[in-house]
């Protein structure tokens, strides 16, 4: 780079640190005593000398437009004009007439090179002189270093120009510059500054992968490949490298300290807004650094409406004009009633990604038939994912609360639309060897429950060793965390189910059941069931944990009456007789009501054709179910479970050891543990007076009101235990064993 | 003698020890500091550090029975994976029936890995023991790290009723077919 400034101008040395920017850094502080150099030494004159200043910017603009040839006379209005644009920027007329001498005058390449350094704006710089200017270069016979040197102009005061339309309809002339080895960095710098998703054509990406086979790989193509991937992932299918931070040098030395002062002074004094109607973002200072990509932008029209272009006057763009129809600007869609009104004149924003926030936009891209929407929208997705994954790669632009805001994000957008995206599912299976269990866990386990129906044998390989081993060696949150999902997993494929049993038109279960939705579920629930049991192993039958493995196995015993789903499926004994023997009142209620839903449903489920017709695999889950009544009603009413050929069976010289007397009532409803506060609340109620409370007691008493009042008995047991546990123990007594 | 057993020694009553093997002795010494700061409260853990095996045979006597090995090999340093390489086969074939894992570090700073993952996969199949991932440079990803060894090291230990190391070996490795698992 310092070699070519060399060249550019023996005459005045370029140093980095500029002298005049020095001054114009000093001046704007404060600390120079103004107008030193025009021999004014008083601050009062200042206005005076302000006048004065830009009468003799006038006389040298003009003299410089007449003359034909430098000469010492023009070395001084050209010394002028260098002082004022460094000191206080160019207005934009000024900027329009320099440019137009630069590139049309007959001057030395030396003194045009120096003209194009010292156009740095006051404010703003117009497009029509941008334009007028990059015609004539186009035209002309300027030298090549001329013509780098406006392109890096260009690229160095792009923010401020105040409009890009004009320059956008010129795509096509600027991108014919790319031919010229010496211009093409700096072209596909402009390139991609300028690109919109109109721009992106198959031609020019063929044009685009010549030039790479020439060069090879450079990094400001793979910019602009990437730029027109992410717009039309369709039309390239090549693989391109990762993204990388910086493409491009950020600033240009010449005007680095210019650009700054000039944002800076501009930030100060309100500037009109510059009105960009390019679709991307303005939250992006591309230029400068790679997009902190999980700012995700509000949605804005890629064309300007009719109106806006009336008001303008400006060029409308072509496509709009063509079609005649107007579209809806996007920032105003809010409401679902809008999107219905207006749903023929949606166009899709420039920035897919933006339509995550907005739940119209979403329900807009539930109808179209576009894939290519669905594909822009995925391949952003994986690509943002990949990135911005804290356990993955070190990013230094995204902390864990940004990628937890965006994992939100994508998983409300999930959840409105009742389906998974297939990016989401691919990046949690790459992830998740990775994962540390800790980092984000709530939003990352939620994208686990979106896992779109399929083959489980093709997701166990994928998800399950991975999740196994950070599930048997983490914290019991985390176990639990996972159970949850997990649960939410089988909800949403139960609901899938069911709706595309509802949505077919014939009812028969025999033939048209989904065979996947079967064998996936059960083997889910198989799978769920194992790791539930060896986790109650792990943390001793913690009731925290066996609150959540009930909550799962209870949307599992309703499978079969609320989603239609022909299949009944009994949780494993690994769970069973722990929630049984607990001490805790809420399982044992929980289990007894689990219980109840599977006779119910086992009861509905003997009408069902398909189970029926598959009595043999279905005979087991009939047996396992009465194994369990047997064994609930063995422990809990008839206190026969520490007998013989009954699941406690214990040598009874061991139990005598144990010296408590009656172990045999030891676990029934009234002593049960889990029950005890119960029993005692019974008492209490039933005979206030009674000093001496013992357990034993109740027995008696209830053998009294059987004798007289036999139904009150019940009555009382219903009022004073829990409700559950006696209604099961109604529907139980009811001839239970099924066959 | 120069093999490490698992069980020539007498264990010490609620007493866990975890020895950290690898190439570089600073991330090991701070995931032992994080590993004891994990499980105070509970049991005691002794943390033993060692850059390669054969340990030294002077203080064999003092030192406690070995409940989990703990290999760390970082995937930017080659003379990591040769170091783990050297010293596996000074350790007793028993100790692979789950008192051993391999922790691998380095897995965020991808681009520019010296060893490939699937050779540290090969191995840890052919050992027959879990492998793990984590950062050790961050310190909220030491800590979770640390909770995860800590999990291990207690069942390795005896100290879970009812779950011994080859129990929890054999729950971890995705061979074995869940259809014929007894639930």
């Amino acid at each position: 780079m310092s070699t070519r400034e060399a060249d550019l101008s023996p005459v005045i040395p370029i140093i980095q640190t500029n002298p005049l920017a020095w001054k114009m850094r000093q001046i704007t502080s404060g600390f120079v005593p103004l107008n030193w150099k025009y021999g004014q030494n008083d601050k009062e004159e200042l206005e005076y000398a302000e006048y004065n200043e830009s009468e003799a910017l006038c006389r040298a603009l003009e003299h410089i437009r007449m003359v034909k040839e430098k000469g010492s006379v023009e070395e001084r209005h050209l010394r002028t004009v260098e002082d004022i644009a460094w000191k206080s920027g160019l207005a934009p007329e000024d900027i329009d007439t320099l440019l137009d001498v630069v590139l049309s005058g007959p001057f030395a390449e030396a003194v045009k090179n120096r003209m194009l350094k010292c156009l740095i704006p006051a404010t703003l710089i117009p497009e029509s002189a941008v334009v007028r200017a990059f015609s004539r270069l186009c035209a002309s016979n300027c030298s090549n270093n001329t013509k780098v040197l406006f392109c890096r102009w260009l690229i160095a005061m792009f923010d401020f120009i105040d409009g890009k339309e004009d320059m956008n309809s010129l795509y096509g002339f600027f991108f014919s510059f790319l031919q010229e080895e010496t211009m093409s960095c700096y072209i596909c710098n402009l390139l991609y500054l300028l690109t919109k998703r109109e721009n992106v054509k198959p031609f020019r990406v063929r044009k685009l992968l010549e030039l790479q086979s020439k060069v090879g790989m450079q990094p400001y193509l793979q910019a602009l490949l990437s730029l027109y991937k992410s717009f039309c992932p369709n039309l390239i299918t090549i693989s391109l490298p990762p993204k990388r931070k910086f493409y491009f040098k950020t600033t240009d030395s010449i005007w680095q300290a210019a650009v700054y002062i000039v944002k800076e002074r501009n930030h100060k004094s309100l500037l009109p807004s510059v009105k960009l109607t390019i679709g991307t973002a303005y939250s992006h200072p591309r230029k400068k650094k790679w997009n902190s990509g999980c700012i995700i932008p509000v949605p804005t029209s890629s064309h300007i409406s009719k109106e806006e272009q009336d008001k303008e006057g400006g060029s409308s763009s072509l496509d709009v004009m063509l079609s005649g129809h107007k579209s809806f600007p996007l920032e105003q869609l809010h409401t679902f009633s809008q999107l219905l009104d207006n749903i023929q004149n949606i166009e899709l924003p420039s920035q897919m990604c933006s339509v995550l926030k907005s739940a119209p936009l979403l329900h807009y891209l539930n109808c179209i038939q576009d894939e290519t929407v669905w594909l822009r929208l995925y391949y952003w997705m994986s690509q943002e994912l990949k990135e911005g994954c804290t356990w993955c790669k070190v990013s230094n632009y995204t902390s864990e609360e940004e990628f937890r805001k965006f994992l939100d994000i994508i998983i409300s957008a999930q959840c409105f639309l009742q389906e998974g995206f297939p990016s989401s599912e691919a990046f949690l299976y790459k992830s998740l060897p990775l994962w540390d269990g800790v980092s984000c866990r709530a939003e990352y386990l939620q994208l686990l429950s979106w896992i779109p129906l399929g083959n489980f044998s093709e997701i166990k390989p994928l998800l399950c060793d991975s999740l196994t081993q950070l599930f048997f060696t983490s914290s019991i949150y985390h176990k639990c965390s996972v159970l949850y999902s997990l649960k939410q997993l089988l909800q949403n494929w139960l609901l899938w189910h069911a709706m595309e049993v509802s949505v077919k038109p014939t009812r028969s279960t025999s033939a048209d059941t989904p065979m996947i939705a079967l064998n996936s579920v059960s083997e889910l629930i198989s799978y769920v069931g194992w790791l539930s049991t060896i986790a109650l192993r792990l943390e001793s039958n913690s009731s925290f944990l066996l609150h959540f493995i009930l909550d799962f196995f209870e949307t599992v015993s309703d499978m079969y009456l609320n989603y239609n789903l022909p299949l009944v499926m009994m949780f494993p004994r690994g769970v069973f007789y722990p929630a049984l023997l607990t001490s805790d009142t809420i399982a044992l209620n929980h289990l007894c009501y689990i219980m109840y839903r599977y006779r119910v449903n086992l009861t509905a489920a003997k009408e069902n054709e398909l189970i029926r017709q598959e009595r043999l695999k279905f005979n087991k889950t009939y047996q396992e179910f009465n194994e369990y009544v047997t064994a609930l009603v063995d422990c809990l009413w008839t206190s026969t479970s520490f007998e013989k050929d009954h699941y406690l069976y214990i040598d009874p010289q061991i139990l005598e050891k144990t010296k408590i007397r009656e172990y045999k009532r030891s676990l029934n409803l009234i002593n049960h543990p889990a029950l005890l506060p119960y029993s005692i609340y019974f008492l209490l109620q039933g005979w206030p007076a009674e000093k001496e409370l013992s357990l034993s007691s109740i027995q008696e008493h209830l053998e009294d009101l059987i004798i007289s009042r036999q139904s009150s008995a019940i009555w009382i047991l219903h009022r004073t235990s829990s409700t559950t546990v006696a209604s099961t123990f109604d529907k139980c007594m009811s001839p239970c064993c099924m066959s | 003698m120069a093999l490490l057993r698992p069980l020539d020694k007498l264990p010490t009553l609620d007493v866990a020890t975890i020895l950290l093997l690898g190439a570089e002795e600073t991330p090991l010494e701070q995931l032992g500091t994080a590993i004891i700061k994990e499980c105070e409260g509970t049991a005691k853990v002794q943390v033993h550090v060692a850059s390669c095996l054969p340990l030294p045979t002077d203080r064999e006597c003092f030192r406690p029975r070995i409940d989990l090995i703990v290999f760390v090999l970082s995937l930017h340093s080659k003379y990591s994976l040769r170091t783990v390489e050297a010293s596996l086969p000074h350790v007793d074939a028993r100790f692979f029936l789950g008192k051993v894992c391999f922790l691998v570090t380095g897995v965020r700073k991808e681009p520019n890995t010296s060893i490939h993952m699937d050779a540290v996969r090969k191995m840890a199949t052919a050992y027959h023991s879990p492998l793990l991932f984590g950062d050790l440079e961050v310190e909220c990803f030491r800590a979770s790290v640390a909770q995860r060894l800590i999990q291990i090291l207690q069942i390795c230990a005896g100290h879970v009723p009812g779950l011994s190391a080859l129990n929890l070996l054999s729950m971890m490795k995705p061979c074995l077919e869940l259809t014929m698992q007894e639930t």
